[in-house]
């Protein structure tokens, strides 16, 4: 087991032990944020989640040089391990999907929850668990733009890059996904007794 | 798609024009989501200003797209994941 020396930036030299240790202290403490990002990318699977961190965690360490240290270690491992998941996806999803044609043809304003309840007051009661159940019962075609603009953060245009579909399709894919968890939500809440 | 075509003979000067509440409607996750450009995003801001049925809706999207946001926080991974890591890890360095 040769002892591997590697020249970083600043010109020290440090062993790979070194960078082992460096790693596992930068990195693995995003191991529970990178398995919330799989476990929403994929439906709450959660061996396929497990899967999905390995693989990201993996190939981090094999590029760990080119990683600057003091940057964003989280947001780099979370696209590392979007980028798996979205290259999986793709490849399963070389077919076309059926949502396209069924556009939004129910107008533009709130549903139900919002006649139920317009001022959103349930939101505070729901346990986010049954959010992440909602998330986790989307379709893929919905949950996916959901996860990475309302959970991630993301733009349109880079939920669309990601993807590999026109910003339009994300729009209308975010609207009736955002739609449809009202519902569940809305479903929850008169189950839980808290609306009528 | 949504949004982005007003009912004929509607809108051909954006600043000028004010928005239906049916317009307004439809443009509220790209307003909402910070996506519509400045322009637009005034018209539907100044549409809010003076109109009390669409507020609410908007408002209400608001708090629903914050608790989507809150509630995307992690759980906890399976201490065994980690472990696998760190033995993958170390023999890739071995």
């Amino acid at each position: 087991m040769g002892i591997a020396v590697v020249a970083r930036g600043n010109g020290r030299q440090r062993t790979i032990e070194d960078r082992r240790k460096e790693f596992e202290a930068e990195a693995l403490p995003h191991l529970d944020a990178l398995f919330g990002l799989a476990l929403r990318l994929t439906g709450g699977d959660e061996p396929r989640s497990e899967d999905l961190v390995q693989d990201a965690m993996l190939k981090a360490w094999r590029s760990w040089d080119r990683f600057e240290s003091g940057t964003n270690c989280r947001a780099w491992l979370m696209t590392i391990l979007r980028n798996g998941f979205i290259n999986l996806y793709r490849r399963e999803m070389s077919r076309p999907v059926k949502v396209e044609f069924e556009e939004i043809a129910e107008g533009h304003g709130s549903g139900s929850l919002y006649e139920a309840d317009p001022e959103g007051r349930v939101f505070d009661r729901l346990v986010n668990d049954k959010v992440l159940r909602a998330i986790e019962e989307l379709p893929d075609e919905f949950r996916i733009p959901v996860v990475l603009a309302d959970v991630e953060g993301m733009r349109y245009q880079e939920v669309a890059e990601t993807m590999g579909i026109p910003v339009g399709t994300v729009k209308s894919r975010l609207f009736r996904g955002r739609k449809r968890l009202q519902e569940s939500l809305h479903r929850f809440a008169v189950e839980q007794g808290y609306l009528p | 798609m949504n949004g982005q075509k007003p009912p004929e003979g509607r809108r051909t000067d954006a600043e000028a024009e004010e928005l239906s509440c049916e317009e307004s409607l439809a443009l509220m996750y790209e307003f909402l989501d910070g996506e519509l450009p400045a322009e637009r995003n005034e018209t539907v801001r100044r549409h809010l200003q003076i109109c009390r049925r669409c507020y609410p809706h908007f408002d209400f999207e608001r708090i629903f797209l914050d608790y989507l946001h809150e509630a995307g926080s992690a759980p906890q991974a399976n201490p065994d994941l980690e472990r696998r890591i760190r033995s993958l890890i170390a023999e890739e360095s071995a």
